[in-house]
Formats: structure tokens, C-alpha cells, sequence
């Protein structure tokens, strides 16, 4: 049997698919700062038979929480010689232009601990000047002597050439052990010397606690008679071994969210729709991908830590692009001085979380906006566990009605009408702004509130179906089941798109699908499963943004017709420049045979009937009686006519006047929007 | 209540914030693009442009901008567009103009593209961005210089012209512009980039009007400029009353002339915000000048910062500030003056009144900063095919000390912003030059209770056989970042060549044209930022750290701050080799 478990804030949970198709799931408290307990605990709770597990994929928070409250290794920086401020440097930007008392963001390593080597290689990977071990061994002991855990190497124009990262990798792993050592190279070939650097001394600063962690989890698994299959899911929607994962920790960085994306897009294929836009509102942020014919969307232009107002850090790993807002259930909702409404990216959190939970929230949040306007069922919020209560709702978005003269239902209408706009324009951006159509695709909704929202969305962007997937609530850990083991490699290699050159080109891609290969046997799958996939990020010549480009065969001529193709879409035009090939990606993905989400399809065993009706308030029609439904009680392909409420334990599902919805076979709500 | 001139139904607020939210996310979505459709590594990698709607009357609705330099300066390209084509406009055309003296308002190299938007058959908006393009032709490479003496030297004038008459293009005025540039290929790519722009806004603002109707986007832009002038009123009240006066000077103007003082009087009063330039030097003959409409955008910088730094500008934002300039100074110069090294001048205007300020209101302001864009031109040629090729980057720099902060390190000054440094790896890959070094520049300056940021030092290598030719411009070479409260001045900027041989030039402010042999080497040097507070008072322990760090010199932490002997020797020895 596959089992996926996520560790979230409150919550770890699992779930399972039997040998004989049947889905479990199970939820137990997480347990920070020894999370591996609460892995274990939910293990227990489920009941599993450890010795069916064939595969346990993992979602850990291990790196992002280790990065966000700098309890990382005390780590160090080798670098070239010239060079060792670039860390702090950055990019030298100033997004937050009219503050003059701007702080920049401190670096990971501090000035003391960036050693420079006498060492340099040119861009086209020649080398100038050799390494200088003897360097080498007296930063060693310098790093000895400080005590430090861990070490970055990053060399100038180590993607051209990584012969001396290797070496002085080697030499410092020698001359240290105990100490993790990570050389820009192994995490990336990308060029850029600050972006690479950061990647890499994050890599480095996280490692000791995340091997640590994994090993720590690793052993008590096989305690527990776990042992064949362990693996984590990263960043890319793939997964990876625990072994890999230690080395490389920085690719787990973004998995929680991204495993979500993973699993919309298996349930949507199931389903048979190829083109998504996912949904997944919770408690403070909305978060929305694309995904087109079946292929999700990676970037390497992920940064930790970036708003409007500081630069972050950048992680130039392989990421599921996905954007996220400052827009979820506890957002909150004020007026500014000079009288204008805002929503967040402020959140109550879950603690003291929205007025209506009644444990000491005041201020109004998109909660109890949905709560006033009956979309939400006071005494069915997950699944009763947590009663909540209007009149606090009420008392807080009062201020804001009389500010406006309007009655409090109207103002939270309101509310909602503004987080419903700040959504719809995430929504473009991973659309529209990439010049995709919304009409082409379905919305996948989750996450505690995706179904509340997500009718109302689609019908603003003229989406036609709205999909969402059972247990909407706890979809990450379910997507996670949906996850392949997938590793991308990258190199930058900038050549003019010719025909004299495709030779190079297609010696890189034979040098890499043999790397790609030997990583893959290594990591313990079986060569003739993994399935690669070929891109180059190409560009017209003088252009520095790329587009990425599938390639199906080394062949020039539709290599370039299929760029052009994809630079209008995204950009509107096209030119009769020169072309030039950037970045040169393989992907290996291992065609294990992921968990057929048919199993996820409920009993059903109801007769179609509401279980009540109340009172929703919609923009355009007022007040409305709508019957109220519970999910399992839903009989499939029997239409509903919208205004309707469906409602299950961890979510709800609005359906507006004029939309129609329906449960297919494998349980997914189809709501039509009839746009 | 809110309701529209034309007295139809008041606007709910939920709306008037979702038009708003929508008017921005134009901005915001135009310069997404152009950013990434440029050729220019100017615009896509140093964000030099900028992108905005303007309401019919030419107003500022909303501003995506990548440098503070073009804060408020669209709006004056759309009002020049406006004045010259009055009703000869029609939905398609797109108009051009990088006229310095009006409605361009820096130099001839940044070029202001122009579209009226029409709706239904009415103007509604103006769709405007103005982006810097490598090259506009004139008598050097790169097309701003240190010693030009007219604008016609500094390359080709757009004064207000049509480039599309609804939809196409006016070939002849494309051919002119591609017979007047350097590099034709990449300037026509930007023409390009900033029209595809300028086309996705209009047909957003078309989408938006048919959705809501015209008349609820007209009564939701209203709102938005009132909005604005609220919010700058407020910050208006809290700032202090009085007037503020000082006085600095800008180095020379390129030809050997005398040191150029710049003057301001800056009177706070309840309603207004008035800054005086009255006893300003006149304008130079060489190109430090700038025009009125670069002296308004320098002063529209600071006053947001000081009423308003956290929303995004618009029309309403700039409705209490006064400015007054007599013409024909350095900040309000006239044709024919040159201008294209501009910023000497117009950073000089947001810095005078930051620095009448600066004591007066801490909570915003810091000591002085490196302050000039610290930009040079390196003429050589591409590595492998041997084409033209231009490096143009501005330099980052050390800012100022807070009355409760260290000055950041290394960060783009004033006048820029949303700047990124070109990587190493890149400039080597594209531009004949081999990077020696880029690093925190350690002298004895911008010491403090809290001490001033750091300059940088970045040393290009020429690489090719040809050599290279460098033009650069690097303002308060004479004048330092100014310390305040007993802080210490901090260091200057200036550029320096290194010959093969190892022979050292005299450190310069500005440099015209200066040849460079294959390996010879261009040292860049930013300033340290100045001190704020007695550097006696700083702790011993953040003395020391810096020290460890090597972020200060043994020198300074006995001279200045008084470390004792026995304290230093300490730290010596914690001092990390391998450098």
C-alpha cells in the first residue's frame, strides 16, 4: 500500500490507499518541535499494517520552518577570491523605493564567516587561474577553528565549469568531517553568481537539521517495520528519495503547497480535463497554478521571503509556480485613514482566529463575511468541532457597515466582494499575464476554502466548470499519493540558435540524460521506468527573459517555430531576430504507477435529498432560500440547481442562482457555471 | 457618501476598491511586460522604466515604476501629447517624445511612448511608459557623456511625434530612428516592447469599462485622486512645521568649471509643502543640468517619502506641494543646455530637501547617501562575434546612518529603486570585461554612534584586443554624503584606471571617453554614507564586531572609536584569513 503523510501548523495527516483500493485517512496533532512524533502517531491512529507499506511519501516542513526562524547551522562560505560580499550585496534593489530608512535583508552567513580562494574560471569554463589548495587547507582550519556545521562553495562560473567546486568540495570534506559541505553545482547550474550563491548557502544552512530530521524519522519508521519506498516530496511536484533529501535538502522548500497542485491535477486527468487553474484558500492566503495539458508550470525564480517591500532571498531550485495572496479565511478587513476598504494580507490566523470563532478575535475577517451572508453553517464547521458564533461575527464587521451606512449582511457582502477581486486577479496573473485564456481551463478548488469562493470566481473569469475534489479540506496529503519521483537537472549554456550548433546541444542533452540516468539507478529506480523529458529556455538575441521550450527532437528549425510560437502567447508578438538557446533542462521522471484516484471515489449511498434550507445572500439577487445538501447524501450525475449549499466536514461548497452542479463517479463536485 | 461630478449613483466602496484594485494591476501587468520583452539589459536587468495610466486630463491614476527618477514625469510626456495633437488622436496611435525640456523631462536616451485610450469612441485614459534605451545616437556611444555642450550632441530629439497612426507604423519615422542609433536591432526591439505595452493596457482599461460601465471607472478614478491627496494631507499634518534650509554643490559640470551650489527653502505649513529653489547656481555649459520636469519629479520623491512612502502614488498624492524655481538654473535649464548626465542635478533636488530635513524628522530620513547614480558606459565589443557592444549600469553605494540604524550596505541610491547590479557572470558573457572584484569598499569614513553603509569597489578588466572606451559619470566626488549629529562625513565616489603596468591614475569624478587597453582596468568606487551621532557613543561590542567582520579598520576603531589597545588585540587575532 502508498501512504502519504503531511505535517501541517495544527495538523499531521495520512493518508492510505489498501491493496484491495480502499482510501483511509487519519489526522493527529502535530508535535513541534519533534514533528517525527506526531508522523508516528498518525501512523498508530490509522490502524495501517506497517508491513503492506510499499511506498510512504512524505510532506515535511522542516526546511521552510528552519529558514523562516533562522535555526539553521552555523554555516560558512567559500567563494571566489574578490568576491565574498555578493551574498550581502544581492541584488543592491530597493523595492520599497520611497522608504529612505530601507533595511536590507541580513545574509545567512555573516561577513566573518566568507572565506575567499585564489581560483577563477571564464564564462566559457576555461580556467585562468587553478585552484589554490593551499588556500583551501587554511580556510579549512579557519572553519575548524570557528566551530561551524556546515559550508557553501560557489565559485564564479561554477555552471561552465565545476572543476574546482569539485575539488575544493573534496578537499574540505576531507579536511572536515562532520562537516556538511554543498557546492553550488550540485544544486544548480544556473548562471548568475547571487542567486546561485543563496541557493546554495541555504542548501548548506539547512542541511544538519533537516538530515537530522530525516534520519531521525527514517529510523524510526524501520522501527516501526517501514522501510522500503521512503520518500519526500519537493518542491518540483516530484519526489525524491530520503537518502537524496539529505544531500539536498533546499528542493523540500515549497512541498506542502505544491503537493496540492500534484494532486488537482491527478484527480482533474482522472476526470478527464487536462487544463486546470487550482484553488486553495485556507487561513491566510490564497494560493493559485496553472496547469496546462497536463503539465504543471516549474520556475526557478522562487524567492523566500519577498513581498512588495523586501528583495528575499532566492532559491534558484526546480518550483511548481504557484502565486499566493494575502487572502484566506482570516484575512481581515479595515478601512484605511484616508477611508478606502482593504483586505489583509493581515490575518487573525487560527489564533485568536476569526471573531466568529469566538476565542477573542475582534476584527472583521472574510470568515465571518461568509458567515453573515449564510454560506457557512454555524453549528457545521469542521464537522461541528467548532461552533461558531454570528453575533461576534456581526459585532465585528459593524464598525465598517456604519462607516458606509450600510447594514452589516451588505457590508459583508461586501468583504467579500474585495477578497473575491483580489483573488480573481492572482488568478490572472498565472493566466491572463502568461497569455492563457481562462476560459480554457477548469478551476480546481480546495483547501478549507476553495469551494466557498470558487463558483463566484469562475463565473467573474467565465470559467465554465468549477471541479472540486472529495475531502477538499485535507487535499495536500492526497496529493502527495498522486506524486511520482521526479529530478530535473539544468545547465546554462548560452549558444546562437543555429544549425552548426546543434550538434553541442545534442551532446549536452546526451551528457545530461546520462547524468539524469546514473542519478536515477543511484537513487534505487529502475532505469528503464524513468521517462525524460527534454526543455531549452530559448530567447531572441539581446533579450534576457526566456521562454521554455519543450523539445521534442534536436532540430533547429522546430525548435525555433515552436519558440516563436510560445513567446507570442506569452508576450503578444514575435520577432525576425536571431534566437538564442539559454538554459538546457532534463527531467526524469520515474513512471511508477501513481495511486489511480478512482479509489477515492466515495460510496455512495444517499437519495439526493437537502438535509435543510437557509438563507444566502448573493450580489444581484438579494436574499435567497437555498437548499442545503451533504456531500455523501449526493447521488451521482443527479443535477442541483443552483442557488445551493454543499456541505461536508472540512468545507463547503457555494453554488450561485443560475449555476448547476452534480457529483460525478469519482466523487468530485462539477459545478457549472453557465457563462 | 461618494458621488460622481455628474451627480449619477453614488459609488459603494466595495467597488470603488475593485476598480481601483484594477486600474493598478493595469500599471502593474504593463510593466511585467515591458520588463520582460525588452532587449536592453538597461530596462530588463537595472528596471529602468516605467509605466502608467493617466486619466483623460493627463493625471496620474497609477504608476508601476522601477526607479524613483520617473516618479511624476509620465504624466507631463502625456500632457506635451496632449497640448500637440489635441483632437488628432485616434484609437491605434501611438505617439513618442524624449524631449528633456518638456514633457521627456530627463534625457534624450529615456523615450516616453504615448497611447490614448478610447472607449466607445472617448478618450478615457492615456496608456504611457518611458523606458531608457541604450542608445539614441549623438557624438559618443551610449549617448549621454560628461562633456557635451549642447543637446544636439547628445543624440536624436523626438519632440512629440506620431510613431503608430492607428496601428501602423510611420516607417519613415522607425527608418530615421534606425539610421540615428548604434545598435538599430535592440532600440527598435524597445520601440517595440514599449508599444506592445502600452497596447495591452488600453485593451485592459477596455475590458474594465465594459464590465463596470464608464462611468463607474470615472467615479472610482475620482475617488483614488482624492484618496491620494487625503492620505498626503495626513502625512502632511504630521510632519513639523517651520522652515527648513540648506545648501550643497554639485561637483563641476564636466568641462572644469567651479563647484555648483544648490539651494533650497523648504516652509511646512498645515496645507502646503513648498520648496524653494531661489539661489540656485545658473545653468552649466556642460550636462549636469536638468530640466523643470526633472526638478518636479526629484521633489515629488522626497515629499512621498516624507508623507506617503507605503501607497501607491497617484495625482492626488502631489496636490499640496509647491515648487518654485526661477528658470535657466541647473535644476530648471533651458534649450539648448545639455542634460544628459542629468541625475547630478535632479538627485541633487530630492537630496537638498532630505537634508534640510533629515534632523527635523528621523523617523523618515537618514544622514546623507552616496547619491549620484554612479553610471558609466563601457564601449567594446561583444566577446566571440566581435559586434558593438554597450555596458551601461548604474553603481550601488552606502547609505546613510538612522538616528537608530547602521546605513545599509551596498544598495541603489534615491534615484533608482527596483534596480538589480548586473552579475558578474553576466557582464563577462556579454561585454568583453573580466570581473577582478566586487566587494564592500572598507575605508575610515561615515563613522557614528551608528555608522554609514558601505560603498562598493568593482574593477572590470578589458578583455579584448581592441580595448575599451569608458565614459562615466560618479557625482559627489568632491562633496561628501553628509553625516548629521556629530556622525562623520562619509567617503566619495570616483572612478580610477589601472593601466597593465600596474600605473594607478588619479581617482576621478568623471571620466569622457577614456581608452582602455587589452588589460587595463576601470576601479569603480562608491562612497560610505555618512555617521549619525558621536562615534564615541557607539557600543564597544558592535565596535568589535565590526572589527571581526572587517567591516571597519583598526585604524578607525582606536582613532574614532577610542577602542583601547588591549580591546584590539583581542580581535586581531579572530580576524579570518584566506583574504
Amino acid at each position: 500500500m502508498r501512504v502519504a503523510t503531511d505535517i501541517g501548523g495544527t495538523f499531521t495527516d495520512l493518508v492510505y490507499v489498501s491493496p484491495d483500493g480502499r482510501v483511509g485517512l487519519a489526522k493527529s496533532p502535530s508535535t513541534p518541535p519533534h514533528f517525527s512524533q506526531g508522523v508516528l502517531d498518525v501512523i498508530r491512529k490509522a490502524g495501517i499494517d506497517p508491513g503492506q507499506v510499499e511506498g510512504f511519501v512524505h510532506g515535511s516542513t522542516v526546511v521552510i520552518n528552519a529558514l523562516t526562524e533562522r535555526k539553521g547551522a552555523r554555516t560558512g562560505l567559500v567563494t571566489t577570491r574578490g568576491f565574498r560580499d555578493v551574498l550581502a550585496i544581492g541584488r543592491a534593489n530597493r523595492p520599497d523605493m520611497y522608504n529612505m530608512r530601507f533595511r536590507k535583508q541580513a545574509p545567512f552567513v555573516p561577513r566573518q564567516w566568507r572565506y575567499e580562494v585564489t581560483e577563477r574560471i571564464d564564462y566559457r569554463g576555461r580556467v585562468v587561474t587553478p585552484l589554490d589548495e593551499g588556500d583551501v587547507r587554511r580556510v579549512a582550519d579557519q572553519i575548524a577553528r570557528e566551530g561551524l556545521e556546515a559550508v557553501a562553495v560557489c565559485f564564479l562560473h561554477s555552471y561552465a565549469n565545476p572543476a574546482h567546486e569539485q575539488r575544493c568540495a573534496e578537499l574540505l570534506r576531507e579536511l572536515l568531517p562532520g562537516v556538511a559541505v554543498s557546492a553550488s553545482h550540485e544544486i544548480t547550474m544556473e548562471w548568475r553568481e547571487y542567486e546561485r550563491k543563496s541557493t546554495v548557502v541555504l542548501n548548506a544552512y539547512v542541511r544538519p537539521a533537516a538530515s537530522r530530521y530525516l534520519e531521525r524519522l527514517e529510523s524510526e519508521l524501520k522501527e516501526l517495520g517501514i522501510g522500503r519506498g521512503l520518500e519526500v516530496m519537493k518542491s518540483n511536484g516530484g519526489t525524491t528519495p530520503f537518502a537524496v533529501a539529505r544531500k539536498q535538502p533546499i528542493h523540500l522548500v515549497e512541498s506542502g503547497p505544491v503537493a496540492g497542485v500534484i494532486g488537482a491535477q491527478a484527480v482533474a486527468r482522472r476526470a478527464g480535463v487536462d487544463n486546470i487553474i487550482t484553488l486553495d484558500i485556507g487561513g491566510t492566503t490564497a494560493k493559485t497554478s496553472l496547469v496546462e495539458a497536463g503539465q504543471v508550470r516549474i520556475t526557478t525564480d522562487y524567492r523566500i521571503e519577498r513581498d512588495g517591500r523586501l528583495p528575499g532571498y532566492p532559491i534558484k531550485v526546480p518550483v511548481v509556480d504557484i502565486v499566493e495572496i494575502g487572502a484566506g479565511g482570516g484575512s481581515i478587513a479595515r478601512i484605511d485613514e484616508a477611508g478606502a476598504v482593504r483586505i489583509g494580507p493581515k490575518s487573525a490566523g487560527s489564533v485568536p482566529g476569526p471573531a466568529c470563532y469566538g476565542r477573542g478575535g475582534t476584527q472583521p475577517t472574510v470568515t465571518d463575511a461568509n458567515l453573515l451572508t449564510g454560506r457557512l453553517n454555524p453549528a457545521y464547521f469542521l464537522a461541528g468541532d467548532l461552533r461558531l458564533d454570528p453575533d461576534k461575527a456581526k459585532e465585528a464587521i459593524r464598525p465598517l457597515a456604519e462607516r458606509f451606512g450600510l447594514p452589516v449582511e451588505e457590508a459583508a457582502l461586501g468583504i467579500l466582494r474585495v477578497a473575491n477581486a483580489s483573488m480573481v486577479n492572482a488568478i490572472k496573473l498565472v493566466s491572463v499575464r502568461r497569455g492563457y485564456d481562462p476560459r480554457d481551463f477548469t478551476l480546481v478548488a480546495f483547501g478549507g476554502g476553495g469551494p466557498l469562493h470558487a463558483a463566484a470566481l469562475a463565473q467573474e473569469l467565465h470559467i465554465r466548470r468549477v471541479l472540486i475534489p472529495p475531502a477538499p479540506g485535507t487535499f495536500s496529503a492526497l496529493g502527495m499519493l498522486a506524486t511520482r519521483p521526479v529530478q530535473d537537472f539544468v545547465r546554462t549554456r548560452l549558444l546562437p540558435s543555429a544549425d552548426e550548433h546543434m550538434d553541442q546541444v545534442k551532446a549536452l542533452f546526451a551528457a545530461m540524460k546520462e547524468e539524469a540516468l546514473a542519478f536515477m539507478a543511484a537513487s534505487g529506480f529502475d532505469p528503464s521506468r524513468v521517462h525524460l523529458r527534454y526543455l531549452v529556455d530559448m530567447r531572441y538575441r539581446g533579450q534576457e527573459h526566456t521562454v521554455r521550450v519543450p523539445v521534442a527532437a534536436v532540430d533547429r528549425q522546430e525548435m525555433e517555430a515552436r519558440f516563436h510560437e510560445l513567446h507570442e502567447q506569452a508576450y503578444t508578438f514575435r520577432l525576425d531576430s536571431p534566437v538564442e538557446l539559454v538554459n538546457f533542462h532534463v527531467s526524469a521522471v520515474c513512471q511508477e504507477t501513481p495511486v489511480d484516484v478512482e479509489a477515492l471515489a466515495p460510496a455512495f449511498s444517499g437519495d439526493g435529498s437537502p438535509k435543510g434550507r437557509r438563507n444566502v445572500l448573493f450580489e444581484g439577487t438579494g436574499w435567497v432560500s437555498c437548499p442545503v445538501y451533504e456531500r455523501a447524501n449526493l447521488v451521482p450525475d443527479r443535477a442541483v440547481e443552483g442557488p445551493a449549499i454543499i456541505e461536508e466536514p472540512t468545507s463547503t461548497a457555494v453554488v450561485h442562482p443560475g449555476q448547476r452542479a452534480r457529483v460525478d463517479e469519482l466523487g468530485n463536485i462539477l459545478v457549472e457555471t453557465g457563462v | 457618501m461618494f458621488r460622481s461630478p455628474g451627480g449619477s449613483k453614488p459609488l459603494d466602496p466595495f467597488t470603488a476598491e475593485i476598480v481601483r484594485e484594477g486600474l493598478l494591476a493595469i500599471a502593474e501587468e504593463m510593466f511585467a511586460s515591458l520588463g520582460r520583452t525588452s532587449k536592453s539589459p538597461i530596462i530588463y536587468e537595472v528596471l529602468d522604466y516605467a509605466c502608467a495610466l493617466t486619466t483623460a486630463r493627463a493625471e496620474l491614476i497609477g504608476q508601476a515604476n522601477g526607479v524613483t527618477g520617473f516618479l511624476g514625469t509620465l504624466t507631463y510626456a502625456v500632457q506635451d501629447i496632449l497640448d500637440k495633437f489635441g483632437d488628432d488622436m485616434a484609437p491605434g496611435d501611438i505617439f513618442a517624445t524624449n524631449d528633456p525640456y518638456g514633457g521627456g523631462g530627463s534625457h534624450l536616451s529615456d523615450v516616453s511612448m504615448v497611447m490614448p485610450i478610447f472607449v466607445d469612441g472617448h478618450l478615457v485614459a492615456f496608456a504611457v511608459n518611458k523606458a531608457h534605451w541604450s542608445e539614441i545616437g549623438g557624438k559618443d556611444a551610449g549617448s549621454w557623456t560628461t562633456d557635451a555642450t549642447e543637446i544636439y550632441q547628445e543624440g536624436l530629439q523626438l519632440p512629440g511625434v506620431r510613431l503608430f497612426r492607428q496601428g501602423r507604423p510611420e516607417q519613415g519615422i522607425l527608418d530615421i530612428i534606425a539610421a540615428n542609433v548604434r545598435t538599430p536591432d535592440m532600440t527598435l526591439g524597445d520601440l517595440h516592447a514599449q508599444a506592445a505595452c502600452l497596447r495591452l493596457a488600453g485593451v485592459r482599461m477596455q475590458e474594465l469599462c465594459a464590465k463596470y460601465g464608464i462611468d463607474t471607472v470615472h467615479q472610482a478614478i475620482e475617488q483614488l485622486l482624492n484618496h491620494g491627496e487625503q492620505l498626503a494631507r495626513q502625512g502632511l499634518a504630521r510632519l513639523p512645521k517651520g522652515v527648513f534650509e540648506a545648501e550643497d554643490f554639485i561637483d563641476d559640470d564636466g568641462l572644469g568649471h567651479e563647484p555648483r551650489p544648490v539651494r533650497v527653502r523648504v516652509t511646512i505649513t498645515d496645507d502646503e509643502f513648498i520648496a524653494d529653489f531661489t539661489g540656485t547656481a545658473p545653468q552649466s555649459r556642460g550636462p549636469v543640468n536638468c530640466s523643470r520636469v526633472a526638478l518636479m519629479s526629484g521633489v515629488r520623491a522626497i515629499f512621498l517619502a516624507l508623507t506617503n512612502p507605503n501607497v501607491p502614488a497617484n495625482e492626488g498624492c502631489f496636490r499640496p506641494l509647491r515648487v518654485i524655481c526661477p528658470d535657466g538654473t541647473v535644476l530648471t535649464a533651458q534649450r539648448p543646455a545639455p542634460v544628459s548626465t542629468h541625475w547630478e542635478a535632479r538627485l541633487f533636488s530630492t537630496e537638498i530637501v532630505w537634508k534640510a530635513l533629515a534632523p527635523a524628522v528621523p523617523e523618515r530620513l537618514t544622514a546623507g547617501h552616496y547619491l549620484s547614480v554612479c553610471a558609466e558606459v563601457v564601449v567594446s565589443t561583444r566577446p566571440e562575434t566581435g559586434e558593438l557592444a554597450i555596458l551601461v549600469e548604474p553603481n550601488a553605494g552606502g547609505w546613510g546612518a538612522g538616528f537608530d540604524k547602521d546605513g545599509e550596505d551596498g544598495l541603489y541610491c534615491v534615484g533608482d529603486g527596483e534596480t538589480y547590479v548586473l552579475p558578474a557572470e553576466v557582464a563577462e558573457a556579454s561585454y568583453s570585461v573580466r570581473v577582478n572584484r566586487y566587494a564592500f569598499d572598507i575605508v575610515d569614513a561615515g563613522e557614528g554612534r551608528f555608522r554609514g553603509g558601505r560603498g562598493m569597489v568593482r574593477e572590470y578588466v578589458v578583455t579584448s584586443e581592441e580595448g575599451a572606451t569608458v565614459t562615466a559619470s560618479f557625482g559627489r566626488h568632491r562633496f561628501r554624503p553628509w553625516g548629521v549629529q556629530g556622525g562623520r562625513d562619509g567617503s566619495p565616489n570616483y572612478v580610477q584606471v589601472v593601466r597593465a603596468d600596474g600605473r594607478e591614475e588619479p581617482p576621478a569624478g568623471k571620466l569622457a571617453r577614456a581608452y582602455l587597453a587589452k588589460g587595463d582596468m576601470l576601479r569603480l568606487v562608491t562612497g560610505t554614507g555618512g555617521g549619525w551621532g558621536d562615534p564615541r557613543l557607539r557600543p564597544r561590542e558592535k565596535v568589535l564586531a565590526d572589527l571581526r567582520a572587517g567591516m571597519i579598520t583598526v585604524q578607525a576603531a582606536r582613532d574614532v572609536y577610542g577602542l583601547t589597545e588591549e580591546e584590539l588585540a583581542g580581535v586581531e587575532e579572530a580576524t579570518p584569513g584566506g583574504r
